[in-house]
C-alpha cells in the first residue's frame, strides 16, 4: 500500500503500542523463525541483511577494564562526551532564553555548570586512570555517590534535585555509548530502533547502512524524509519490531509494501532478491526519464520540483529530473548542523550553494518554520504547539531571527532565480506586514551595495483552511501559492498525523481537503498567479492524476519520487484526470476517493506495480 | 584563612539555583573556598559538591576562605546567605 492512502487494515489496537509490545513479547517467535511485520513504507526499495538493534535498553552501562594503552583514548572520549553534552545544553539554553526569557534558563545554566564542574571532571578522570575503567562506568559511579548524598536529605524538595544530576549523567552516558554504537555499525546492516533522529540516520548511512526499521515514526517524520533523501529503504510505525528482533536475525526491509520479514526462508529470500534486482532496474529506467518533460498525453505541461532539506540532496536533483527547488525547508537545513545560529553569513553561504545548484531553475526559500514540531526541546511546552507560536507568527515577533535570514536569502538571489515563501500564514495582515519589512531590508541592502534580485517573488504557504477559504483575497496580495498538504489536512480534519490513535483518519485526499485545494487553485488561476503543491503527497505517483485533474501545474516532492510521478503524468490525459477530480470532489469520504483512484489507475493502465 | 558561620535562611534550602549562585560568586574571587556541614567538607567552587550538602532551611554551615582576596570573598558570601539567595524566607 502506498503512503497517505486509507489503510483500513491498521486497526486502533496499533495505537496502544505498549500493550502490543507486551503481547508480542509473550508470543515472540523462537529466534530464527520467519515472521512478517507490517508497518508503513516511507522510503522505497528492498534491503536484505543482518539486524543491528539500536535500543534504549542497549544504553545500560557495563563495567569494562581497559588495557593500559586504551586509557588515554577513553579520557578523550570522556572529554568529547562532555563537549557534546555542553553543546546540547547550550542549544537548549539558547532556545529557552529565546522563547521564555532569562528567568527560565537558570536551571539549564546550573546544569551547564555541573557539566563543567572541575571536581566532577577530576573525579571521573581519576577513576578512569587509576581503576582503568570505561568512561561511562566512571561517570555513573561518581554521579551515584553524589546522588546518594542528596537522596539522604530529609527535605523532599532537595531530594528531588537529584534529577538534575541524573539528567547530566544520562547526557554524558548517552554520548559515550552513542560513540560505541556508531563504531559498531561499520558493516552493512539494517538498523532496528524504537525511533531515530534524522542526524543519527545520516551518520549511520555514512557507515554503510542498508535499511531502517522503526517502531515509531510516520511518513512525514524527519527520519523518514531523510531516509528518502538518502535512498535508504525504510519502514516505520512497526510497533514492536525492537521487541521481536534478536541481534543475530536476518531481515528483509520492503520499503515499497511497508513490510519487514524476519529470518526469511529460502523461497522468500530468493523472491525478494529478484524484486531487489527489478527495483534497481526500475530506478535505472527512471533515471532515463530525467531529461524528458513532465507532460500529459494531451500536452499539459507540469513543473516537477524538489523539496530540499539537506545540501546533500542537491546532488540528486538533476538525475531525478527536478526543475528547481519547490520547497527549501530552511529550518531543517539550519538545524541539521546541530547548532541554532541565525548567522547571516553562514545562511548566505548555504543558500548560495542551493541557488547555484538549482540554476537555471528557481529556488523557493520557505522562511524559517519554527514551532509546531520543529523546535528543539525547551523547558516550556505549549500545550498545543500546532495551534501556537509557529511560522510567520514567530518571524514577525522576532525580527532578530527574520532579519539575518531575509538578508541572506536576498543576497543569494543575486546568484539565480529565487522566490520567498512564508510559512503558516493565517491572516491577510501577515504578508502585508512582511512586505513592509521586506522593502526596508531591500533598502538597507541597496545602501550597503549588496546585489540581489529586485523582483524576487513573494508567496505564501496555503496550509491553514482560513487561507484556502479566503484565497481570492490572498491572491491579490501575493505572487504565488504553495499548498502544504500535511498541515492543511491536519487542520481541516482535526487530526494530528503523529498521534497513533487517530492517524488513520489522516487523508490528504479527503474530499474536504480536495475542495480547499480546488478553491485555492481556482483563486490563483483567476488572479494569474502560480499554484504549486509541496506536501509529501505531491510525490505519490498514485495521486498524481488527482492533482493534475484539479488543475495544478507545479508539484514539489523529495527528488527520489519525481521520476515515478513523471512516468504517471506522461501516461495520462489531462481531460480524463479533470473528470476524475470532479468526481472526487463530490465523494463522501477519503475511502471513496481512494477507491475511485484505484479503479481509474487500473482502467488507464498506469501499471504502478509493474516491478513487483 | 577566614572562617565564617552562616545559616541557610531561604525556605527551599540550598537547591540547584542557590548552589549555582554560590559557585558563581565564589568564582569571582581567587581565594579558595570550602564549606563544612557536620564534619563533611566540600569544595565551594564545585556546584555538584555544594548540591551534595543538601542544606535545608535552618542548617548551619561553616565557610572557609583562603587567599589574597579572602576578605572580599567572605563578605560577598555572607551577604548571599543573609539575602537567602534572593528567595522566599
Amino acid at each position: 500500500m502506498s503512503r497517505g492512502e486509507p489503510r483500513p487494515e491498521r486497526s486502533m489496537s496499533n495505537a496502544r503500542d505498549d500493550i502490543r509490545i507486551e503481547v508480542q513479547d509473550a508470543e515472540a517467535p523462537p529466534a530464527g523463525r520467519t515472521t512478517v511485520l507490517q508497518g508503513l513504507g516511507v522510503s522505497a526499495g528492498i534491503a536484505i541483511g543482518p539486524a543491528y538493534l539500536y535500543t534504549r535498553a542497549a544504553f545500560t552501562v557495563e563495567h569494562r577494564e581497559l588495557a593500559e594503552e586504551d586509557v588515554e583514548g577513553e579520557l578523550s572520549s570522556f572529554e568529547y562526551a562532555v563537549s557534546r553534552a555542553e553543546h546540547d545544553l547550550g542549544k537548549i539554553t539558547a532556545l529557552a532564553r529565546e522563547k521564555l526569557g532569562a528567568e527560565s534558563v537558570q536551571i539549564f545554566e546550573a546544569q551547564l555548570m555541573m557539566l563543567r564542574d572541575e571536581a566532577l571532571h577530576d573525579e571521573v578522570v581519576y577513576r578512569i586512570r587509576t581503576e582503568r575503567c570505561n568512561a561511562a562506568y566512571a561517570v555513573t559511579a561518581v554521579m551515584s555517590t553524589h546522588r546518594q548524598r542528596i537522596e539522604a536529605s530529609e527535605s523532599e524538595y532537595l531530594r528531588d534535585r537529584v534529577h538534575d544530576l541524573q539528567d547530566i549523567q544520562d547526557r554524558l552516558v548517552m554520548h559515550l555509548q552513542r560513540e560505541k554504537h556508531l563504531a559498531a555499525i561499520d558493516t552493512a546492516t539494517i538498523v532496528v530502533a524504537e525511533n531515530l533522529t534524522a542526524a543519527d540516520l545520516l551518520i549511520f548511512s555514512r557507515r554503510g547502512l542498508l535499511g531502517c526499521a522503526l517502531d515509531r515514526g510516520g511518513a512525514t517524520s524527519h527520519v523518514s524524509i531523510m531516509a528518502r533523501a538518502l535512498g535508504i529503504p525504510a519502514v516505520v510505525s512497526l510497533h514492536g519490531i525492537t521487541a521481536a528482533v534478536e541481534p543475530e536475525d536476518h531481515l528483509i526491509i520492503d520499503g515499497i509494501e511497508g513490510r519487514v520479514i524476519l529470518n526469511p526462508d529460502e523461497v522468500t529470500l530468493a523472491r525478494y532478491q529478484t524484486r531487489q534486482v527489478r527495483y534497481r532496474r526500475l530506478i535505472q529506467e527512471q533515471k532515463s526519464l530525467a531529461p524528458l518533460p513532465a507532460e500529459t498525453l494531451d500536452h499539459h505541461r507540469v513543473r516537477l520540483r524538489a523539496n530540499i532539506e539537506l545540501l546533500e540532496e542537491l546532488e540528486v536533483m538533476e538525475e531525478h529530473g527536478a526543475e528547481g527547488v519547490g520547497l527549501l525547508r530552511t529550518e531543517v537545513l539550519l538545524l541539521m548542523k546541530g547548532e541554532i545560529t541565525f548567522d547571516e553569513e553562514r545562511q548566505f553561504e548555504e543558500y548560495k550553494q542551493v541557488v547555484q545548484a538549482a540554476t537555471p531553475h528557481l529556488t523557493t526559500f520557505r522562511l524559517l518554520d519554527l514551532g509546531g514540531d520543529k523546535m528543539l526541546p525547551v523547558a516550556h511546552r505549549e500545550s498545543n504547539p500546532f495551534l501556537g507560536w509557529r511560522g510567520i507568527r514567530v518571524l514577525l515577533d522576532k525580527p532578530e531571527i527574520l532579519l539575518p535570514q531575509l538578508r541572506a536569502v536576498l543576497r543569494a538571489s543575486a546568484y539565480g532565480p529565487s522566490r520567498l515563501l512564508l510559512p503558516m500564514v493565517t491572516n491577510l495582515g501577515e504578508p502585508h506586514r512582511f512586505r513592509a519589512f521586506l522593502e526596508a531590508v531591500k533598502q538597507d541592502l541597496r545602501r550597503e551595495g549588496h546585489a540581489f534580485d529586485e523582483a524576487v517573488a513573494l508567496g505564501i504557504m496555503v496550509e491553514v483552511p482560513a487561507v484556502a477559504l479566503m484565497a481570492d483575497l490572498f491572491a491579490k496580495e501575493v505572487d504565488f501559492f504553495s499548498l502544504g498538504t500535511n498541515d492543511l489536512t491536519q487542520y481541516t480534519l482535526a487530526v494530528d498525523r503523529g498521534n497513533d490513535l487517530v492517524a488513520e483518519l489522516f487523508h490528504e485526499i479527503h474530499p474536504a481537503v480536495l475542495r480547499l485545494i480546488k478553491r485555492t487553485i481556482d483563486a490563483g488561476e483567476k488572479q494569474g498567479i502560480p499554484v504549486s503543491l509541496c506536501g509529501e503527497v505531491g510525490g505519490n505517483p498514485r495521486m498524481a492524476p488527482i492533482w493534475i485533474g484539479l488543475g495544478l501545474t507545479e508539484l514539489s516532492a523529495s527528488p527520489s519520487y519525481l521520476p515515478e510521478v513523471k512516468r504517471v503524468i506522461r501516461a495520462i490525459k489531462r481531460t480524463e484526470a479533470v473528470e476524475l477530480a470532479a468526481r472526487a470532489l463530490c465523494a463522501r469520504d477519503a475511502h471513496e476517493v481512494a477507491a475511485m483512484l484505484d479503479a481509474w489507475l487500473e482502467e488507464h493502465g498506469c501499471n504502478l506495480d509493474r516491478f513487483l | 584563612m577566614i572562617v565564617r558561620e552562616v545559616k541557610v535562611t531561604n525556605q527551599a534550602g540550598v537547591h540547584t539555583r542557590p548552589a549555582s549562585l554560590i559557585v558563581r560568586t565564589a568564582a569571582k574571587f581567587k581565594a579558595d573556598f570550602w564549606i563544612q556541614k557536620d564534619g563533611y567538607e566540600i569544595n565551594g567552587k564545585s556546584i555538584i559538591g555544594v548540591m551534595t550538602l543538601a542544606a535545608e532551611q535552618g542548617t548551619m554551615l561553616t565557610l572557609l576562605f583562603e587567599g589574597a582576596d579572602e576578605a572580599e570573598a567572605a563578605e560577598a558570601m555572607e551577604q548571599l546567605f543573609a539575602d537567602g539567595f534572593g528567595e522566599v524566607k
